[in-house]
C-alpha cells in the first residue's frame, strides 16, 4: 500500500512539475511573435488554463506526502540518523516547511491567475508562480533522493 | 478580482502563523498536538519517546495555520483586505523561505 502511495505521490508531482515549470516560463517574459523556437513554444502555453489543476495537483499531492509522513519518520528518517546523514535529513525539513508555506500560497496564486488577467497582478502573479515552481522542484528532487538514497550512498 | 481580496490576507497570514508555530516548537517546546505515529495518535501531552517513539507536529504546524488564517481572511473587512498591496504576498513568502534557508542551515555542519 505504502509503495503505491510513493509511486502515485510521484506521478502526481511530475504532473505538478510539468504544469508549473510551462508557467513559470511563460511568465518569465512576454513571447515573441515570431518565435518559433522550442523554448518560444514551450513558453507560449495557454497558461491561465492550467492554474486550478496546478491548485488541484498541489493539493492532492501535499495530502499523499502527509500520508506518507508517519512512515518516513520511522522509517527513513531513523535510518538517516543512524547513517549519521543530517544533510539529507536538513533537505527534508526545507521541503516540509516549502510544501506548508506553498499550500499557504495557493489562494493568492489562484486569485493572480484568475482570468482575464489583471495587470495590476503581473508582478506578483510572476513571483508568486517563481515561487511554487521553486518550491516543486526542490521538493520534487528531495523526494526522489531521499527515496533512492540506499543506492546513492551505498 | 475584488471579492477574491481575502484570498490575499489568507495567504499573508498561513506563511507567518506556519513559521510561528513552527519557531514556538523550536525555541520553546511548545506545541497543542503532536502525532505519534507509533501510537497512531494525536496527543496534547509530550510522550515517553521510549514507547512512542518520535513525533510529528507538522500537522499541528498546517493545521494551526489553515484555521487562523482562515478565521483571519473571513473577519478582515474587505476594504482592508483590498488595500493590501499585492506585492506583499510574495515578498513576505520570500523573506520566509530565507528564514527557512538561514534556520536550516545548522543541518548542514
Amino acid at each position: 500500500m505504502v509503495q503505491l502511495l510513493v509511486i502515485l505521490h510521484a506521478l502526481l508531482a511530475v504532473g505538478l512539475l510539468g504544469a508549473l515549470t510551462h508557467q513559470a516560463f511563460s511568465v518569465a517574459r512576454r513571447p515573441s511573435a515570431h518565435g518559433h523556437s522550442f523554448v518560444d513554444r514551450y513558453r507560449g502555453v495557454n497558461s491561465p488554463t492550467f492554474t486550478n489543476v496546478i491548485v488541484l495537483l498541489f493539493v492532492i499531492t501535499s495530502i499523499g506526502g502527509g500520508l506518507l509522513y508517519p512512515r518516513y519518520r520511522i522509517d527513513v528518517r531513523s535510518t538517516l540518523e543512524d547513517l549519521q546523514l543530517r544533510a539529507a535529513n536538513g533537505v527534508f525539513e526545507i521541503k516540509e516547511h516549502f510544501a506548508a508555506l506553498g499550500l499557504g500560497l495557493l489562494p493568492a496564486y489562484w486569485l493572480f491567475w484568475r482570468p482575464p488577467l489583471a495587470a495590476e497582478y503581473a508582478a506578483a502573479r510572476k513571483y508568486v508562480t517563481w515561487m511554487l515552481a521553486f518550491v516543486v522542484w526542490w521538493n520534487f528532487l528531495v523526494g526522489e533522493v531521499l527515496n533512492n538514497i540506499k543506492g546513492l550512498y551505498p | 478580482m475584488k471579492s477574491y481580496a481575502s484570498f490575499k490576507v489568507f495567504s499573508l497570514i498561513f506563511g507567518a502563523v506556519y513559521m510561528s508555530l513552527f519557531w514556538l516548537n523550536e525555541f520553546y517546546g511548545i506545541a497543542f498536538l503532536r502525532y505519534y505515529p507509533v501510537l497512531g495518535g494525536f496527543y496534547n501531552e509530550r510522550q515517553p519517546p521510549e514507547t512512542a517513539g518520535p513525533a510529528i507536529l507538522w500537522y499541528f504546524w498546517l493545521s494551526g495555520a489553515l484555521a487562523a488564517s482562515l478565521v483571519v481572511s473571513l473577519v478582515v473587512p474587505r476594504k482592508w483586505a483590498e488595500r493590501i498591496p499585492h506585492n506583499w504576498v510574495w515578498l513576505v513568502s520570500a523573506a520566509l523561505f530565507v528564514a527557512i534557508f538561514v534556520y536550516e542551515r545548522r543541518w548542514f555542519y
